[in-house]
This record gives structure tokens, C-alpha cells and sequence, in this order.
């Protein structure tokens, strides 16, 4: 017993936490009461609802249920969420962030362990604001329309839940906390489910907002040259050089349109450039090599 | 098993069969250039599919349909795949259940009136 009492007293010398976030709470977010056990279907239907999805909880339960687990996997809410034409994007493992993607208008789906470690009690629910007078988050979780939750059990549940949290993203929408990296392989892992239109516009909204970010012109061009629009694939490629003017990929893949348009000459600057810059014996050294070769034959 | 035999050597003969296409100019994809998927080399894509199958019979073990594990698993990249795969059984399922056994329940009955826990909540 004393044992126990040990241990319960050291579990509650819980920290307070301390976050700067506005208050906010998104007001119209929608609910769905859940199901016995059916948390995942529930919360994955109020944020896609929320992003304009057409869905309910039940049509929800075959797709990311597993009945003999009682519960529902993060990575097939992931996979569910990119079969409903919208893009999952892992938010960063931060409090304050999590809190000014609410602030700025967009509810966020989190997994919670409602129990302690070694017996945890998962759980999904929908952060949809915050109080800070009376330091709470608020949520739409299980039965409960408006949970009000202190921010330091909050924060405990959900940092034992390794601080998963997840934004929905409408193609062409990019997170207020976002990472453009992150957004890049976000997109990336749900290419193959999204129209080439949509895809489209989620590359061409993440290069508005991270103009630096190289990776993603470059990401944008290919798309563009896949779909046969040169000028378009032409200026994001400037776009990416113009970001950093030794991205390889862009190099080459510009020299390589460049080629296929007739202007060898400026095909030849860009892969010589390439070739200076990238080692022998690399993988990408083998392709520029061969788009140099073909531009000598052009020659 | 004899199934799975069979499937395994039908797909190796077809990834065998599938040409792989000569170094040549072109451009760079993106997914080859960050590094993230090269389904290229066809080891690879024969591991992709045996984990498919994997992670789909894990799923139907789980009280799945199987007319829905198939198009339950059609949003997952190959890496989520190859986790799902490795580690289904141990990642978390959130579902707010609990298993209870006796003398745990007496030191979840404290956590919970000391407040520190939140687990019998009816959610």
C-alpha cells in the first residue's frame, strides 16, 4: 500500500505548464458523440466534416475500426484521410503550435493516453480552443460536446501519447505552423491518391507561401513537366534556381526540358554547373552524366 | 501457405519479367531526388507486396472484412506499410478501452481520486 501511495504521490507532482497562445474556440466545428470505443471513427469524421468532407462516423467504422483491438491505428486514420481527398499533415510535437493552428482557424486531431504508461487508455479527441484565464483546452472528445480540460493534464495525456497531432489540410492549404519539408513529404505520401488537379494546387500553394524553399518549386516543376506544361514546369524550375542556385535536381531537370525545347546551349551552362557540383559515384551523378551525353549528341 | 508460396514465386516471375529501363537522359523525379520511395529496384517492390499482404491479413485477423482490408490499405505509402507490418501489434490503438485486472485497479482507483489520471472517465 505504501507502495502505491509512493507512487501516486510521485505521479502527481505533475509541472504546470506554461504556453503563450490566444484564446480561441471554433465554435463550428461539428460533434459526433461516439460508440464504445469507436473514438478514431468519431474524431476523424469531425475534422474531415470540418474541411468540407462529406462523412458520418459509421461510414467511418469500416474503414479505420479494428474490432478485435478496440481501437483505431494513427496510421490508418492517415490513410483514410488521404482516401477522402484531403492531406494529412503531422504537426510539430509542440504545445504552443498545436495551440496557434486553433488560433488560426483550424481544429486539430490528437491522440491522448488517458491512462499512465504501462497501462495506457488511448484516445482520440479534437482540440477546438484554448482559455487561457481559465489555462484549458478545449475539445470534442467522446461524449462530451465541449470538454474543458487544464492545460497541464492535457498536455500529459498527450505528451504520453508521444504528442501526436494531426491537421487536415484542404489541397491547396497550407498549415499556419507549417514546415515546408514537412509539406513536401506530406503531399508526396499522398500523391497517388489525389487528383493530378489537386495535387497541382497543393504544390502551387506551398511554393506561394515558402518561396525559399527549393525543393518544393522543383516538386512543383516536375508535376507541371509530367503534365506537359513546359512554360509552367520552365518557371517554377527558375523559380527553384532562383531559391538556390545549386539545387541539382533543378539543374539538371531545366537542362533536360531546356534540351527537349531545342536550347542546347543553355542546356549545356545548367549540366555543366550540375556536374561541377555534384561527386562522381553518386546516383544523381549518373543521371547528369547522362543528360550531358545527350546533350553532346544535340550538339 | 501453399497460397502464399504460389503468390510469392508468380511475383517474382513477373518483377523478373519486367524490364528495367537503361540509364538515359531524363529528368529527376522528385520522390527519387528526395530520396523518399525508389520503387525502382525490383528486391524492393517484392517486399512492398509481401508487407501488403502482411499488413492486410494482419488487419483481417484484427475483425476486419476482408472485402474492406484491401481499400483499407490503398492510402498507405510503402514506408507506412513496412511499419505497419513490423510493428502493428504494438502501436496504439485509440479507442479509450481498458483492460482491468485487480490489484491495478486499486492503484488506478487512487491515480484517478488524486487526480492524476483520467481514466475512468465514460468517454
Amino acid at each position: 500500500m505504501l507502495a502505491l501511495l509512493a507512487l501516486a504521490s510521485a505521479c502527481s507532482t505533475s509541472q504546470t505548464v506554461v504556453v503563450e497562445a490566444p484564446a480561441s474556440e471554433l465554435t463550428a466545428v461539428p460533434f459526433f458523440p461516439q460508440n464504445r470505443y469507436q473514438c478514431g471513427p468519431a474524431a476523424l469524421a469531425t475534422v474531415l466534416v470540418e474541411r468540407g468532407v462529406d462523412i458520418t462516423p459509421e461510414v467511418l467504422v469500416p474503414e479505420v475500426y479494428l474490432p478485435e483491438r478496440r481501437g483505431s491505428l494513427q496510421l490508418e486514420l492517415i490513410a483514410s484521410t488521404r482516401r477522402h481527398g484531403r492531406l494529412p499533415y503531422p504537426l510539430a510535437q509542440d504545445l504552443a503550435m498545436l495551440l496557434e493552428e486553433v488560433a488560426a482557424g483550424s481544429p486539430v486531431l490528437v491522440l491522448q493516453n488517458l491512462g499512465v504508461a504501462w497501462l495506457p487508455r488511448w484516445h482520440y479527441a479534437v482540440v477546438i480552443g484554448y482559455d487561457p484565464a481559465a489555462e484549458s483546452v478545449l475539445l470534442r472528445s467522446g461524449r462530451q460536446a465541449r470538454r474543458q480540460e487544464s492545460l497541464s493534464r492535457f498536455d500529459r495525456a498527450w505528451s504520453l501519447a508521444d504528442r501526436w497531432a494531426l491537421r487536415i489540410l484542404r489541397p491547396g492549404e497550407v498549415p499556419a505552423t507549417g514546415d515546408p519539408a514537412v509539406y513536401l513529404r506530406a503531399i508526396m505520401d499522398s500523391r497517388e491518391l489525389l487528383s493530378e488537379s489537386d495535387l497541382h494546387q497543393a504544390l502551387a500553394a506551398g511554393v506561394e507561401h515558402w518561396p525559399e524553399a527549393a525543393n518544393l518549386s522543383f516538386a512543383a516543376a516536375n508535376h507541371a513537366r509530367d503534365m506537359g506544361q513546359v512554360d509552367r514546369a520552365l518557371n517554377f524550375y527558375e523559380h527553384a534556381l532562383s531559391a538556390d542556385a545549386e539545387h541539382p535536381g533543378a539543374l539538371n531537370n531545366l537542362a533536360d526540358l531546356l534540351l527537349s525545347i531545342g536550347e542546347v546551349e543553355r542546356a549545356r551552362k545548367l549540366i555543366d554547373q550540375a556536374l561541377s557540383l555534384v561527386p562522381e559515384g553518386s546516383r544523381l551523378r549518373t543521371v547528369i552524366e547522362e543528360t550531358s551525353r545527350e546533350i553532346s549528341e544535340q550538339e | 501457405m501453399k497460397d502464399l508460396v504460389l503468390k510469392f514465386a508468380l511475383l517474382a516471375f513477373l518483377c523478373t519479367s519486367l524490364s528495367v529501363p537503361a540509364a538515359q537522359a531524363r529528368m529527376l523525379t522528385t520522390e527519387e531526388f528526395l530520396g523518399v520511395s525508389e520503387r525502382a529496384a525490383h528486391l524492393q517492390t517484392v517486399q512492398a507486396v509481401l508487407e501488403r499482404e502482411a499488413v492486410k491479413e494482419q488487419l483481417i485477423a484484427y475483425g476486419v472484412d476482408p472485402a474492406d482490408a484491401a481499400e483499407r490499405i490503398s492510402g498507405l505509402t510503402d514506408q507506412e506499410l513496412a511499419e505497419l507490418a513490423a510493428q502493428m501489434e504494438d502501436l496504439p490503438a485509440g479507442g479509450s478501452a481498458l483492460a482491468l485486472i485487480g490489484a491495478v485497479f486499486l492503484v488506478l482507483l487512487i491515480l484517478e481520486l488524486t487526480g492524476v489520471i483520467n481514466i475512468f472517465n465514460n468517454i
